[in-house]
């Protein structure tokens, strides 16, 4: 049977369908840039939903994100987000939750502070920007306010009872109760099934019925994030004038519910904006030529050939499929970008596994230039039109230091930046003619 | 059910590791559950898909031979498109199915293969070849008859040559022959050069569901060589998945020789609205009533991925107004499977099978939609019963029902779908 086969002509292919990904899908929408986008569902629904800038720098928890990057810069110059100027970061982290919340999923600007968020396990961290859903949680913290918390029979990973009494002692007037989620009894229950029913209005006053005698007083009541996956913020509205209490999520652990909003909302919105999406199609493939590259994809029924003037990689790490190691090296899966390695594997670890330094492993990745284009050893760029960003990107350990997403929307906001300066030399508007030649 | 003799069984890594794409592997699962949270079939004879490929990587092979939720999983691939690592179960439930005795596997699955081996015609519901043509002709005739304005319209079956040629679910010249009218009428309508075939033309293949290798392959076979000698361009498949998926994929996977582009009705519904052909609108809708609708796994997610959607959407939002048209979540390739698939619906689990619906049924719930529209028969049936039985009180349709309805087309007697507020709207004029 004969194979379909298509073509895409685009100002800028992006390839990953992570933070980085969509943000520099978003980003280059900005600019007027025609984009194309694939990737595969990676590790976005493991997020809690906060988004943090710089929440620890050397071993210390931070209050002031910015403060923090200071010291960055000056001990890490080559960190990803060291390289780029406070007002950059601040402007894409600005856009980035603008976006959010036009998508519906509200999240709270970037301020001056680090706020202090609330996990599953009655821990704290601190992160800049959080869904509207879940700020109430850091308020009813700061204010040690009466909280009743709750879970689910058959819900595993969120125990209310266990949020309590690691919270006990810094906040007295919280408590928790336990009930069985409506037309969800005696069964394994997961949240994203929860968020689900709560889409539809008999549920969401079943579960206010069910809170409601529990009450005993309590100004907040916390749940596991479940309130809806469209439209959270007027499900928690709604639920909150029916019950008279203020309502806050509280993250869960993998797969979690906020991660699948913002995976879900960007797959929703992001066409709209005018983006090619095929958030579940891996490129195999990239040729660099002259104009650019071509990219080929392989669907089900179909192969795809996408012309693209630039590339921008933000495939992620060793999860997502960005980065491969294998018994010698660390290697970048789909382009052989070179990656300088340690000396040896035996480097890869420290012998401490909560060694304060971290282990220099997390820290291989892709080399880039000021422009964000990947260099080879000689610290020149591999190709003039490709790019790259997020947690693919070398000397940056994202997970130790909390700055995963500020890491994945500001380089991809820097990366971005690049790129269209490379298609649209001197704000002239795209030079698509020479696609005709192809 | 009962768990049949733990003699059969495989090792399903090793399986794996044979029927899996270069670079996918279930040692690679890191036990996220993003599969388990995002399936329906998620805590039906508790198990789930991450427990699945758990059990496969601790060799617990007699279990996964023997578990009854092979037949709850409908084989939608969900969990292959939320995978971080690409691992798809359907592939090794599949596998599962075969090891079942035919004695032990559900009946209605059963039957409707041996009853498609029966007879060239390939049909699940025992229709023969010459019953078909019988019908098809009667019905036309009917047709013709009964509206002036498609006296002349033709129904050409073994036309060599046409540029389309059309399969055609059982269930309708089995029990319903009048809603073939529609069909028929659009494709008039739109002067399509188009055929059925007198071999192979059901669009049902529950071969594949019973896990039967062999039967798959001698349906497609059956299927590719009645489609061969017509010599046509684009094989079409109507509003029916699972034909689709089976047909194209068994080429695939036997490496057959085929002569014809595989695509779907929707497909070309798209492109004839767009070429002004099938000039559809929304003007009828004047009381603004609300549409969603089901994207069919096997034509979507499992085969034409969100191309396929758009045009769906296109389609819909033609027909029905974009303001009106709301749609679920989440949708497109992302969309559940409405649990009447991969033979549930056949299967005498009724329990299990609504348990399963419950999450369409409450996507749907949450658009708070009258209609929901469903190219495919399964979805159709399916989606009709669990509006039944969690009061839902939504009408379910095909996309031909509402195209006719546009173009005032529809006779009185092609609208059972319809609830009472468009059983008398848009009626042909009286000739």
């Amino acid at each position: 049977m004969k194979r379909r086969s298509r073509r895409i002509d685009t100002d800028l292919a992006v390839i990953g369908t992570g933070i980085a990904g969509f943000a520099a899908s978003l980003f280059a929408c900005r600019r007027g840039l025609e984009v194309a986008q694939f990737g595969h569902s990676g590790a976005m629904a493991y997020t809690t939903g906060y988004l943090d800038l710089l929440g620890v720098q050397d071993g210390r928890v931070l209050d002031d994100p910015w403060d923090g990057l200071g010291a960055l810069r000056r001990e890490t110059p080559e960190h990803p987000l060291a390289r780029l100027p406070d007002e950059t970061i601040r402007t894409a982290f600005g856009l980035f939750t603008e976006a959010l919340t036009e998508m519906g999923l509200g999240y709270t600007a970037p301020g001056e502070r680090n706020l202090r968020a609330l996990l599953p396990n009655g821990l704290v961290k601190s992160t800049l920007s959080v869904p509207q859903t879940m700020l109430p949680g850091c308020e009813a913290l700061a204010q040690r306010a009466r909280t009743l918390v709750l879970d689910f029979d058959g819900l595993q990973g969120f125990s209310a009872r266990a949020f309590e009494a690691n919270l006990a002692e810094r906040w007295p007037g919280l408590s928790s109760a336990r009930l069985t989620f409506p037309g969800m009894e005696d069964r394994q229950v997961f949240p994203e099934v929860m968020a689900r029913a709560l889409e539809t209005r008999q549920t969401r006053e079943a579960l206010v019925d069910l809170i409601r005698p529990q009450l005993d007083g309590a100004e907040y009541v916390g749940l596991p994030a479940i309130l809806g996956m469209q439209a959270p913020d007027r499900i928690r509205t709604e639920m909150e004038a029916a019950l008279g209490a203020t309502l806050f999520e509280i993250p869960t652990i993998p797969p979690a519910v906020p991660g699948i909003r913002l995976r879900e909302g960007f797959e929703r919105t992001m066409p709209e904006r005018g983006v090619t999406l095929d958030p579940v199609l891996k490129v195999s493939r990239v040729r660099f030529g002259a104009a650019g590259a071509t990219l080929t994809l392989h669907g089900a029924m179909e192969d795809i050939e996408v012309e693209a003037r630039a590339v921008l990689l933000a495939t992620g790490r060793f999860l997502s499929g960005g980065l491969r190691a294998d018994r010698t090296q660390v290697s970048e899966t789909l382009l052989g970008l070179p990656i300088r390695q340690t000396e040896s594997r035996n480097d890869w670890y420290r012998k401490d596994y909560f060694d304060p330094a971290g282990h220099p492993v997390n820290r291989l990745g892709i080399e880039v230039d000021a422009s964000f284009r990947p260099v080879d050893a000689a610290g020149d760029p591999v190709q003039d039109t490709l790019f790259s960003a997020g947690a693919i990107l070398a000397h940056q350990d994202w997970v130790r230091q909390r700055c995963g997403a500020g890491l994945a929307i500001a380089s991809a906001y820097a990366a971005v930046d690049s790129a269209a300066a490379h298609l649209t030399p001197e704000g002239q508007p795209p030079d698509r003619s020479v696609r005709s030649d192809r | 059910m009962g768990a049949h003799s733990r003699d059969r069984t495989v090792d399903f890594l090793a399986v794996a590791r044979e029927i899996l794409p270069p670079g996918a592997n279930y040692d690679s699962c890191v036990g996220c559950g993003i599969c388990a949270s995002g399936c329906p079939a998620s805590g039906l004879f508790g198990m789930d898909p991450r427990r699945f490929i758990n059990m496969a990587t601790l060799g617990m092979n007699e279990e996964l031979a023997t578990t009854p939720w092979v037949w709850a999983c409908t084989q939608c691939k969900r969990c292959a498109y939320l995978c971080p690592m690409g691992i798809d179960v359907s592939q090794l439930v599949g596998v599962a199915r075969g090891l079942w005795p035919e004695e032990e596997k559900p009946k209605g699955i059963v039957r409707s293969c041996a009853a498609q081996r029966m007879d060239e015609s390939t049909s699940a519901m025992g229709v023969r070849s010459k019953d078909f043509v019988e019908i098809v002709e009667e019905t036309a005739e009917e047709l013709r008859e009964a509206d002036p304005r498609f006296a002349d319209l033709k129904v050409p079956i073994d036309k060599k040559g046409a540029k389309f040629v059309l399969n055609q679910n059982s269930r309708e010249p089995a029990v319903e022959p009048e809603e073939m009218g529609p069909l028929w009428k659009i494709l008039d309508y739109v002067g399509a050069d188009w055929t059925y075939a007198s071999k192979g033309w059901a669009a049902e293949n529950f071969c594949m569901f019973t896990g039967d290798t062999e039967a798959w392959r001698e349906m497609v076979e059956t299927r590719v060589s009645a489609i061969n000698d017509l010599d046509c361009e684009v094989w079409i498949n109507t509003e029916c998945g699972h034909s689709f998926y089976t047909l194209w994929q068994g080429i695939e996977r036997f490496g057959l020789e085929a002569n014809f582009e595989a695509d779907t009705l929707v497909t070309y519904y798209a492109q004839w609205i767009r070429e002004g052909k099938l000039p559809v609108n929304s003007d009828w809708n004047v009381n603004n009533i609300k549409f969603t609708v089901q994207d069919p796994c096997q034509m979507v997610r499992k085969s034409l991925g969100d191309q396929a959607a758009d045009d769906l959407r296109f389609v819909v939002k033609t027909l029905v107004g974009e303001e009106n048209f709301i749609d679920m979540q989440p949708c497109r390739s992302a969309n559940y499977c409405c649990g009447g698939g991969g033979g549930f619906l056949q299967a005498g689990m009724n329990d299990a099978r609504r348990a399963y619906g419950k999450r369409k049924f409450d996507q749907i719930a949450a658009t708070e939609a009258t209609y929901v529209l469903t190219p495919c028969h399964n979805c159709h049936s399916q989606i009709e019963d669990i509006g039944e039985h969690y009061q839902g009180g939504y009408h379910v349709t095909h996309l031909w029902t509402l195209i006719c309805l546009s173009l005032g087309i529809l006779g009185p007697d092609e609208r059972k779908y319809l609830g009472p507020e468009l059983a008398d709207l848009n009626l042909p004029d009286e000739a």
